[in-house]
């Protein structure tokens, strides 16, 4: 057998994260010779899903306050409580993102047939966070309607409100055409909250429905961006079932896609080596030559890989908290015949929350609450997934949107809180970079929403790999492979 | 006996693609496998042999073709012949009724549902006996036994098993063919057994889960016509003394609610419910006031949903419904009866406000135009009048809309123009 030296690789990538893992996937029937290589020793990357045992490792890695990616992290665990199961009953996923029905993403898994391998559940539906009319009372969650049928039957809209929000949704969905063009193409750039109140007259509480569709970071976007994302959520409606928007892989979100994806390279042919990473580069005229940390020497045509420095202008806090409860009244199905709903997702509006001090916290908080059905957490728990813009006061917000939130969906007692994560998440890179032979991949954006946007560079960096090839190979369009092989694929 | 051959139905008959000599090698295997098991049965039952042997015949044949009717009757034959426990000479008439031939195929719920919808259906258990065939019709006046003397309680379980084991041989047929008229019809005639030869309780049970069965149906396709008919009709059964029955109808308001909130257009729920309602406030005993808050209360419903769906006829369907309760009140029962004139104009006068309000944001929706002329010409009605000059000038205007949104039906808006007088102020806006 060759030693690893022997070989000029076409491409060694290094890192699998959702990113290098795609192109593996997108790589595994072109032949080429491909090495994928991860400094860590489990898949994923900034994508991964960790147990607890994991998390708290990964944690004693970034509780600095750095300029890489992760910082800040942090876990509290309360004194005295005794409902945390074992350390892999838990997968705490660093990417829970959802995933709409329409996203490009799921195609892709489809036309390279590895969307076989991942189990998708339903997002159900979103609420948006009321805090409570006076001290006496507890906040409560409003049903966000998104369809017909949830407008006619929401008894908290008035007629009048019924018609502007029914008249928005039609809208939307035409929104490409010309006579709807005429309307916002003036209003282009500026911000949606206008627009919506300007054109179509909606109060700040039609206004918070729509805000909370769009799972906006900072509540504040253009009209021609807020547009395009209400829009793919109204598109994705229904599209796989009735009742649901969006979808999320079972076992950890977008950590899953990475591991399927990379399984796929493997059957392609790929080497993966993890717990090894880049030593030392040389670059020559033909190829680049690196030095392994696990001492293997090797020289490949390309190199891929992603970037763990900070570049963005901004970072999201999260924190990740397990509840002892399954809290049930989330996870409901409104319409029969609905799959139900592993992923429940809340938005508390800018100035919803109020922090110690009493003030209005002025960014909006979500959380992303995940049953025990996505297999990340026991059966009778929950993950409660919340994040917001860093400020210097997002910590704090969180700590208080956690509170408040158990306050609202609690029936009698408040469920018990077992374990926290807090940590800080930068933006990364925006866009690839080429260096002679080496390319740099962005980060896929820490949003709520999976961001087709990031598949982009995956593709570029395929037509890179691919060189001439790429004139007769469709990308990510696969046929099946021969019975036989798809059954070693299970044998793990 | 003479049999027509029924129409092969292969599912495997590939029409699309071309056929390798193969696949016609392999076809026309399984058409002459077809055509003997097909000799097989026709030849068992020309010697009048209903054995169990044909009735597994009948099996085979109708899992590769279930729309081949007459194999169902040659089946049900054999499970009366043989598989269900005989019935000795001094059960009652009812029993020997020739509901349970295996040849009644003709009067079934379906064949009732279309004509029952398009009238004024009688509210009232009346309604039960619309979807059964006429035999049947005299088993609902007298309760049949629970248990008579003639059959053991040996026999009657062993039906039960025949019985449910029927029920889920057409299960998988019903997946693959879901609207094959035969399969139904034989489910129909497994339960009218099951009322006939089991106990009341028992019976019952297996028309639960009929009900469920229909519920699944109507899920997965939630505007079939013929589910709605076949749902009505196993209702009608469950509330029937033979099944030891109660009133359902509440159920069935809330299951139309429940239809509603899937889907909005779904006419076959805002039909039922209109139904419904007469028998309803009948079994609440509603008086007066119950009566006025049940309709203040429906106008709210509907309005709810007019406003996010003025263009649906389902909605203006009901919305007239109940409309035509405030207009149209003498010789039949409307909801609230006693309410008087001046009431009635009252409640007219505010639907048409509340319409008029839609037009804020829907002003180029046909069907508000429509209903606007149609309530203002029905309030003149039943206040004995004609319009008023600002009703007159409203009409014009609605008109010329209507004119606007539904230019194939140009003869009739003049036409209503003329009946109403208005001729000459139409000429102004031209």
């Amino acid at each position: 057998m060759d030693s690893l030296g022997d070989t000029v690789w076409d491409v060694v990538i290094c890192g699998t994260g959702l990113q290098q893992s795609l192109l593996a996937l997108s790589l595994s029937r072109s032949g080429k010779k491909i090495l994928h290589i991860d400094p860590n020793e489990y898949y994923g990357g900034p994508d991964a899903a960790f147990s607890l045992q994991e998390t708290e490792a990964w944690v004693g890695r970034h509780a600095a306050p750095s300029s890489g990616l992760f910082k800040s992290a942090s876990i509290t665990k309360p004194e005295g409580s005794t409902g945390l199961s074992f350390s892999r009953a838990y997968s705490l996923a660093l990417a829970p993102q959802l995933i709409h029905s329409r996203s490009k993403l799921l195609s892709q898994l489809v036309s390279s047939r590895a969307y076989k391998q991942v189990e998708f559940l339903a997002v159900g539906s979103f609420f948006t966070f009321k805090p409570a009319a006076d001290p006496e009372q507890k906040p409560t969650l409003a049903r966000v309607p998104s369809t017909r049928e949830d407008i006619a039957f929401e008894a908290s809209l008035s007629l009048k409100a019924k018609r502007g929000l029914m008249k928005f949704l039609k809208f939307v969905l035409d929104y490409e055409g010309e006579a709807q063009r005429g309307v916002w193409g003036p209003h282009t750039d500026s911000p949606f909250n206008d627009f919506l109140q300007k054109e179509f007259k909606m109060d700040s509480d039609l206004q918070k429905y729509i805000i909370t569709l769009t799972l906006s970071l900072d509540g504040e976007m253009s009209t021609k961006d807020g547009l395009a994302i209400i829009y793919r959520h109204l598109t994705s409606m229904g599209f796989f079932g009735p009742g649901f928007a969006a979808v999320y892989p079972k076992w950890g979100g977008i950590s899953e896609i990475a591991q399927v994806a990379c399984r796929a390279g493997a059957v392609g042919g790929a080497v993966y080596m993890l717990g090894t990473g880049i030593q030392a580069e040389e670059t020559s005229s033909n190829d680049i030559q690196l030095q392994l940390t696990s001492g293997d020497t090797v020289k490949t045509k390309l190199l891929v890989r992603d970037n763990d420095k900070e570049e963005g202008t901004f970072s999201v806090s999260r924190l990740v908290a397990i509840v002892a409860s399954p809290l049930k009244a989330l996870f409901e199905s409104v319409v029969e015949g609905a799959p139900l709903p592993a992923v429940s997702v809340t938005a508390f509006p800018a100035g919803s929350l109020r922090t110690d001090a009493d003030e209005p916290y002025d960014y909006p908080v979500s959380v992303a609450v995940h049953s025990s059905d996505t297999g990340e957490c026991p059966s009778g728990q929950s993950l409660l997934y919340f994040s917001t813009l860093s400020t210097p006061r997002s910590k704090e917000a969180l700590n208080k949107a956690l509170d408040s939130f158990l306050q609202a969906v609690n029936d009698e007692q408040m469920p018990e809180r077992l374990f926290e994560l807090y940590y800080e998440q930068g933006r990364g890179s925006v866009a690839s970079h080429v260096d002679g032979r080496v390319l740099t991949l962005p980060n896929v954006p820490p949003s709520l929403a999976f961001d087709d946007a990031a598949l982009d560079p995956i593709k570029t960096a395929w037509e890179v790999a691919m060189g001439e090839d790429t004139a007769n190979t469709e990308y990510m369009m696969f046929p099946d492979r021969e019975a036989a092989l798809d059954d070693e694929m299970y044998d793990d | 006996m003479s049999h027509s051959k029924a129409p092969l139905v292969s599912p495997e008959s590939r029409t699309s693609r071309e056929r390798t000599a193969e696949q016609k090698a392999v076809e026309a295997e399984k058409i002459s496998k077809y055509r003997e098991l097909e000799g097989e049965v026709r030849a068992a039952v020309a010697r009048k042999e209903y054995s169990p042997e044909l009735f597994q015949l009948t099996s085979k044949l109708l899992r590769t073709n279930p729309e081949y009717y007459t194999i169902w009757n040659v089946r049900r034959r054999s499970l009366i012949s043989g598989l269900l426990s005989k019935r000795s000479a001094g059960s009652s008439p009812s029993k020997a009724s020739p509901s349970s031939s295996p040849t009644a195929t003709t009067t079934t719920p379906f064949a009732a549902s279309s004509s029952s919808s398009s009238t004024a259906t009688p509210p009232g258990p009346e309604s039960a006996k619309i979807g059964r065939s006429s035999s049947t019709a005299d088993v609902s006046d007298d309760p049949i036994p629970a248990n008579p003397d003639a059959q053991t309680a040996a026999a009657e379980q062993k039906d039960l098993e025949v019985l449910r084991s029927e029920l889920g041989f057409t299960i998988p047929l019903l997946m693959k063919s879901p609207k094959c008229y035969w399969i139904w019809n034989h489910r129909l005639w497994i339960l009218q057994q099951a009322i006939e030869r089991l106990q009341v309780v028992v019976s019952r049970r297996i028309w639960e889960e009929e009900l469920g069965l229909v519920e699944k149906m109507l899920n997965k396709d939630k505007r079939n016509f013929h589910a709605w008919g076949y749902r009505r009709h196993v209702v009608s059964q469950l509330e029937s003394p033979s099944l030891d029955g109660k009133s359902m109808v509440e159920a069935e308001f809330e299951y139309t609610t429940k239809m509603i909130r899937q889907d909005l257009s779904n006419f076959s729920a805002w039909h039922r419910r209109s139904k419904l309602i007469p028998r309803l406030l009948d079994e609440r005993h509603a008086d007066d006031m119950l009566r006025k808050d049940f309709l203040d209360r429906e106008l709210n419903f509907i309005k709810e949903k007019l406003n996010v769906g003025p263009e649906d006829y389902s909605l203006w369907y009901y919305h007239q419904f109940l409309v035509l309760n405030l207009v149209s009140y003498v010789g039949h029962p409307t909801i609230a009866p006693r309410l008087t004139l001046e009431e009635r104009t009252i409640y007219i006068t505010r639907e048409i406000d509340d319409i008029k309000d839609l037009l804020e944001d829907y002003p180029d929706y046909k069907l508000i135009y429509e209903a606007l002329l149609d309530y203002t010409l029905s309030l003149c009605q039943v206040e004995g009048r004609q319009p008023d000059s600002v009703e007159k000038e409203q009409l014009v205007e609605w008109l010329e809309q209507l004119k606007r949104l539904d230019p194939m039906r140009d003869g009739r808006w003049t036409d209503l123009e003329k009946d109403c007088g208005l001729i000459e102020l139409s000429f102004g806006k031209n």
